[in-house]
């Protein structure tokens, strides 16, 4: 009863807010029923309209190293949640879950979590 | 003589009824000045998160702008101009908070014109309300157009021309630079509807007509949008992401994971009306295509162009 209280507040609390729209569709960029991860070192954290990067250098399943782009979301979105520009910095070594893109070639996921183990910092939620 | 009096009584009626009729405005013009927030009731996964690929049903598009469609690919939003462009003026109204206010003449004190600001990018609008004419087809063409309105009794009503091109769906179906639209602008207490009618003669078989509600909001603020163009994905200058004609992995996706069969997932006008539903029983339900690799998987693409290998094509 509790968690279908939860549910139909939750959906309520969707329809009525207001949003900062996206300006591309995250179902056609990203392949939304899957996830993968990453482990590997920042080279550019991009705190950014209209949506944050975090660029990570970090083994493909070939052992390939790549550039992952990795997308997070907008600025205000991002400080509603306790992260700003100082948050990530190059160097650091983070492991990122999100949901691989639709164009293999762009090395490319949508944030779900970031991790860096260093200091227990953590970070985790929908990217809209 | 008895008639003499009457007629100087109607005489004064007249005239005190010409004399109001001059004084006070036609008809009450409602006041759309304030914050309004977004209701997502209609459309709400289209406009939150986005729709999917290849996903264009009830939309009364034509083969060119189908295939438009199926040629594109999301990675285009990375490409360095395509970064920072603001919704444009028929597309806005799907999102974001709104703010209106208006410009008021100081001696006629009459509406010169209505603005219109989106939170998402702050793209302004201005509805000129002083009976000037659209520009000639030559000007200039911006985001937010040209727009005139004028009152159909308490509704305003919004002409809009001069728009670059953009798009009906936020998954590459096309909309021109000959395209023009009306908007509604209603408002019902504390409730504010926009009707969005869309005509395309390039692109569309039929007119695109939606509805967009908001609520006053007298607590919002508009905060600032800045945006800024980097380099999301690193790739070759003038390279444009795409699918080659037939090379789209992803034309059934949406259709197969709703269950529904796909010719209406491939839009077109008869897909608007309640009578297609009795056609879509006889279709087969469309079947999930053989998706490609995800980024970083050891397997090789099904085909190069079916996921998005570089191409060098001219941006339109």
């Amino acid at each position: 009863m509790k968690y279908r209280v939860v549910v139909i507040l939750a959906v309520w609390a969707s329809l009525l807010a207001g949003r900062a729209g996206a300006h591309h569709s995250f179902a056609a960029t990203y392949f939304e029923d899957k996830t993968q991860t990453i482990e590997g070192t920042i080279v550019q954290f991009m705190f950014r309209n209209p949506h944050s990067f975090v660029h990570v250098e970090a083994p493909d399943d070939n052992g390939q190293m790549q550039r992952w782009a990795v997308e997070w979301a907008a600025t205000a979105q991002l400080k509603e949640s306790g992260v700003d520009y100082e948050s990530l910095k190059p160097g650091d070594h983070v492991i990122v879950t999100g949901n691989p893109g639709r164009t293999a070639s762009d090395h490319r996921l949508r944030m779900q979590s970031v991790e860096r183990p260093k200091d227990g910092w953590k970070w985790s939620g929908t990217v809209r | 003589m008895n008639g003499r009096p009457r007629a100087r009584r109607l005489a004064a009626a007249v005239a005190a009824c010409a004399l109001v009729s001059t004084a006070a405005p036609a008809f009450a013009q409602v006041d759309f000045s304030g914050a309004w927030g977004a209701r997502l009731h209609e459309d709400n996964l289209e406009r939150g998160g986005g729709p999917e690929m290849n996903e264009f049903e009830g939309l009364p598009i034509n083969a060119a702008d189908r295939m438009r469609g199926d040629s594109w690919s999301a990675s285009l939003w990375t490409v360095p101009e395509h970064q920072c462009i603001p919704h444009p003026a028929d597309y806005g109204p799907n999102f974001s908070q709104l703010v209106m206010w208006s410009d008021v003449d100081p001696v006629t004190k009459d509406v010169v014109a209505w603005h219109t600001e989106l939170s998402w990018m702050n793209p302004v609008r201005t509805i000129w309300m002083d009976g000037r004419p659209h520009p000639p087809a030559w000007a200039p063409h911006t985001w937010q157009g040209f727009s005139t309105g004028k009152w159909e009794g308490d509704m305003l009503t919004v002409e809009t021309t001069h728009l670059k091109p953009a798009y009906v769906r936020r998954n590459g179906l096309a909309r021109s630079e000959k395209a023009a639209v009306r908007e509604h602008f209603i408002r019902n207490g504390d409730i504010l509807t926009i009707v969005t009618i869309v005509t395309d003669p390039v692109y569309l078989t039929e007119p695109y007509i939606k509805s967009r509600n908001f609520q006053f909001d007298p607590g919002y603020r508009m905060t600032p949008y800045p945006c800024s163009v980097d380099v999301e994905i690193d790739r070759p200058a003038g390279e444009i992401p795409h699918y080659l004609p037939g090379a789209n992995p992803f034309i059934s996706e949406a259709a197969a994971k709703h269950k529904m069969p796909l010719e209406p997932a491939r839009g077109g006008a008869e897909t608007m009306y309640p009578e297609y539903m009795e056609r879509m029983k006889t279709l087969p339900t469309a079947t999930m295509p053989a998706q490609p690799a995800a980024a970083g998987t050891a397997a090789p693409p099904a085909s190069p162009a079916a996921v998005g290998t570089p191409a060098r094509t001219p941006e339109r």
